[in-house]
């Protein structure tokens, strides 16, 4: 396999781990809008376990992944509090202090970022992406994923039905932080190279897209959202300097601007996000729909996920 | 004296975040809606008017525009873009069950325009800085030892008579009483015949016109700008926003000038690396232990989203 | 528990909100098997009452008791546990669960436990298997797979009643069951409700639909402006003279209003 696939394979298989931690949280109806943070949490815990002090990629991915699931708990207590936009707000400001403080620390490289030994291979993160699927499947077809989806249609029926809404959220937060940091220790082993500039708001708006575009009713959502964005820029790749071409035109540039072609995967994602908040709210992947697909089944047992 | 001068340069600084604050203030007291796109507009408010000074009308209509009409051209387009942003993310609001993702989707609509305007800008106009020529920006005067720039001066008073002119007219203007009413209880402003259709779309034009005058008064002040200009005056203006109160509009000022202070400070104390962590650290703050703020009304923000 | 003590009483409880008296001293038993009705003009804190019964309020002053345990600080999701369930005067079922997904909600305080959460809920497990079997019972087996937001009201109306159900309650409060509901509608909902009340559970409704009400429950209580103006059979409260005057009056002044 050509190291450029090898690439792409391991950042699709990050991306998808990434946007299941941002899902759970999510499908409850907590948006996460903090999941750059939870995923530099996890980064440099994995990172700095193994550059001080050269422990085994095993051990430092599970640091990683316990960190970020610790602090998730932690944080989800007094965070879970809030409501509303209070709740994106404090998720966002988390990231934020997460970034500042990792910025400002000397041992985690600062804004110089760190060199990760113990290099993974494109597999790897394959294999958690595909492990972490079916876990979530998994997770949405017990009662405890059939709670956080009633938690998200309505939390004060779910309590009279004898739900403990606090400790579902909670737990749906720490599941969905673990996640993140799986995918964070992936992101450090698979790219020998962090730096907090990378994990910057923008990302964490990138990743809460892709489970909202997916959609958020079923385990689906999050695999569609994120392979499709994932995959849109290679899919672009003959499409774009024609388009290219034809608006440095329109905006009367003469040769000194060099579009970053980055740019224009974001423009779709954005663009797909109003037209999808406009005509398909509910995301992309919806409950109804996947019961039409799972037409070869009998149709008393119903929808299984 | 040199912490007076660096107080005084903290009012200067947190000027432009207020009225940037005091615009996400607006959108969330009235319509409960957290409006992302409103660094962008800033943004687009300081790009344009380079770009019309600079360049022109487009499809080669003028040659360079003097500064004062470039800018006054540029706050016209960032009007123009945020009623664009009410067409497609507040307009398409309908509630249909009343679940958590479904109150999100404005939220989530501007979070796709961020990215389609940025992105857009970026294409056009390349990631650097650019040079804006202005009047003089280092014109300062000398006040009894404390040194003050001129156009920074202007700001101020601006930003004063902008924050005087917002709350006089919501105080005692017809169009005022409507936005009261709706921020009140939409459903009830609509029943005592207040126009929502007609009366929303004047929250957006405020918001255009306060980006688009920060964005110019930006421009002017620092003589450059960039496609990433927003990104800073947002998230300080957001905390600015948090710690004064949401909803509040003395709150946006008086948490504008408050993160001004903690920005000066820490640089002063601390070094610029420990902003980040400070200014965040403070909102996480507010918003777990105090969320309706200095001077916020503790309903708005509260409900579903 | 002595076998003469009521299942539900309320003794003077009393419920305001922003200074505005909701509730004022009320009281009154509900006995096991009873089928109660809860009556009385708009506004006149019935639904308060439910809210204050099933633990979304807590009275201001006063005592509920249910099965002989003093409840009004149990907290809301532990009530449904001790048996008691209701439905909503606006259905608020889950609307992106499919039917058979809200009444295995339904079945969450059977369930209990932390490790009744890691168990899957698909194919043969036995809480989808039961909430089938009751769905069956209750003739609504065509629809287990659907989800919730695309069916007819009534049908709707119906699982809600039936998810309260599924907790096996003792006392099963419904919320204007009958409302929006046709005639035929409301007749197989009376003979549904007696099919439960048959099997052993106390029933308490709130309804406007005096056929339904009479046919259906033998006492009714009846609540004006907050307090309890008659407590008895069901066949005498339309000679009851308060009772009178509150329908009249209101109904007096409903059509003055048209006028």
């Amino acid at each position: 396999m050509s190291g450029y696939w090898a690439g792409i394979l391991s950042i699709l298989a990050i991306n998808i781990i990434f946007a299941y931690g941002i899902f759970i949280p999510v499908a409850s109806g907590q948006l996460n809008l903090g999941g750059a943070g939870f995923q530099a949490v996890g980064a440099y815990s994995a990172g700095w376990l193994s550059a001080s002090f050269g422990l085994p990629v095993s051990v430092t991915i599970a640091f990683g992944i316990i960190v970020t699931g610790v602090i998730g708990v932690l944080i989800a207590f007094p965070i879970l509090r809030t409501k509303g936009v209070y709740l994106v707000l404090a998720t966002f400001a988390f990231a934020e202090v997460i970034a500042g403080a990792i910025l400002s620390s000397e041992p985690l490289g600062g804004a110089m970022g760190i060199s990760v030994p113990g290099y993974i291979d494109w597999y790897v993160s394959v294999i958690f992406a595909g492990l972490v699927t079916v876990f979530v499947f998994y997770l949405m077809a017990t009662r405890f994923g059939l709670t956080i989806r009633a938690i998200h249609d309505d939390e004060d029926v779910s309590d009279l039905m004898g739900v403990s809404v606090r400790n579902v959220k909670v737990a749906a937060f720490g599941i969905g932080a673990a996640l993140t940091g799986l995918s964070g220790g992936l992101y450090a082993h698979s790219f020998s190279y962090i730096e907090i500039q990378g994990f910057n708001a923008l990302v964490s708006i990138y990743v809460l897209l892709y489970v909202l575009l997916g959609g958020t009713q079923t385990a689906w959502g999050p695999l569609v959202g994120a392979t499709f964005f994932t995959l849109l820029p290679e899919a672009l790749r003959s499409v774009l300097p024609a388009t290219k071409n034809f608006l440095v035109t329109l905006f009367g540039e003469t040769g000194i601007v060099a579009p970053p072609d980055e740019s224009w995967r974001f423009v779709i994602l954005g663009a797909l996000t109003v037209l999808m908040m406009v005509f398909r709210p509910e995301g992309l992947v919806t409950r109804t729909m996947v019961e039409r697909l799972q037409f070869w089944r009998p149709v008393s047992r119903g929808v299984t996920q | 004296m040199l912490l007076l001068q660096q107080f005084v340069n903290s009012i200067m600084l947190g000027s432009v975040y207020v009225t940037v604050a005091v615009a996400f203030t607006l959108t969330i007291g009235i319509l409960n809606f957290l409006n992302f796109t409103i660094p962008t507009l800033f943004m687009i408010a300081g790009m344009m008017g380079w770009a019309l000074s600079y360049y022109g009308l487009p499809l080669g209509l003028s040659g360079p525009l003097p500064w004062p009409i470039a800018l006054m051209g540029a706050v016209v387009l960032t009007i123009i873009a945020s009623l664009i942003v009410e067409r497609f993310t507040f307009r398409y609001l309908k509630t249909k069950y009343g679940d958590s993702t479904e109150h999100a989707i404005p939220l989530v609509s501007s979070l796709g325009f961020l990215l389609v305007l940025e992105n857009l800008v970026r294409i056009g106009y390349g990631t650097d800085s650019r040079r804006f020529e202005g009047p003089d920006a280092d014109l300062t005067m000398n006040i009894g030892g404390i040194f003050v720039r001129v156009p920074q001066l202007v700001s101020l008073a601006v930003t004063v008579v902008i924050v005087l002119g917002l709350t006089m007219m919501i105080k005692h203007s017809r169009i005022g009483r409507g936005l009261r009413a709706i921020a009140e209880n939409p459903d009830a402003a609509n029943i005592l015949g207040v126009d929502t259709r007609r009366i929303v779309p004047v929250v957006f034009i405020l918001t255009g016109l306060l980006c688009g005058l920060a964005g110019a008064l930006f421009a002017i002040n620092y003589g450059e700008v960039s496609p990433a200009m927003g990104e800073d005056i947002g998230t300080k203006a957001i905390a600015g926003m948090v710690i004064g109160g949401l909803g509040s509009i003395w709150g946006a000022v008086l948490g504008g000038l408050i993160v001004g202070l903690i920005e000066m400070m820490t640089v002063h104390f601390f070094g610029a690396d420990t902003v980040q962590v400070m200014v965040w650290g403070a909102l996480l703050l507010t918003l777990l232990a105090y969320p309706s703020g200095l001077l916020g009304h503790n309903t708005i923000g509260k409900g579903k989203l | 528990m002595s076998a003469h003590s009521p299942l539900l009483s309320l003794k003077d409880v009393s419920k305001g909100f922003f200074g505005l008296q909701v509730i004022t001293d009320v009281s009154f038993d509900i006995a096991a098997g009873a089928r109660m009705a809860l009556i009385g003009p708009n506004g006149a804190g019935k639904t308060t009452i439910f809210n204050l019964i099933s633990g979304v309020y807590t009275p201001d002053k006063g005592q509920i008791n249910f099965a002989g345990q003093e409840i009004s600080l149990v907290p809301s999701r532990k009530r449904i546990g001790l048996g008691l369930a209701r439905s909503f005067q606006n259905i608020r079922l889950m609307p992106h669960l499919s039917v058979v997904e809200n009444i295995m909600l339904g079945q969450q305080s059977q369930a209990g436990g932390l490790l009744s959460m890691a168990t899957p809920l698909m194919g043969r497990s036995r809480w989808r298997r039961e909430a089938e079997d009751l769905l069956a019972r209750m003739n609504l087996e065509t629809y287990p797979g659907e989800v919730v937001a695309t069916l007819p009201y009534g049908i709707r109306k119906k699982i809600e009643v039936v998810r309260a159900l599924a907790s096996n309650p003792k006392l099963l409060m419904l919320d204007e069951p009958a409302a929006g509901l046709n005639p035929n509608e409301t007749a197989s909902l009376r003979d549904f409700l007696m099919g439960i009340s048959e099997a052993g559970t106390t029933i308490l409704i709130v309804e406007h639909d005096m056929g339904l009400v009479r046919s259906l429950c033998d006492q009714a209580i009846v609540l004006n402006f907050g307090r309890k103006i008659y407590d008895g059979l069901t066949r005498d409260v339309q000679e009851d003279p308060l009772v009178l005057e509150a329908y009249l009056g209101s109904r007096h002044a409903q059509e003055n209003a048209h006028a």
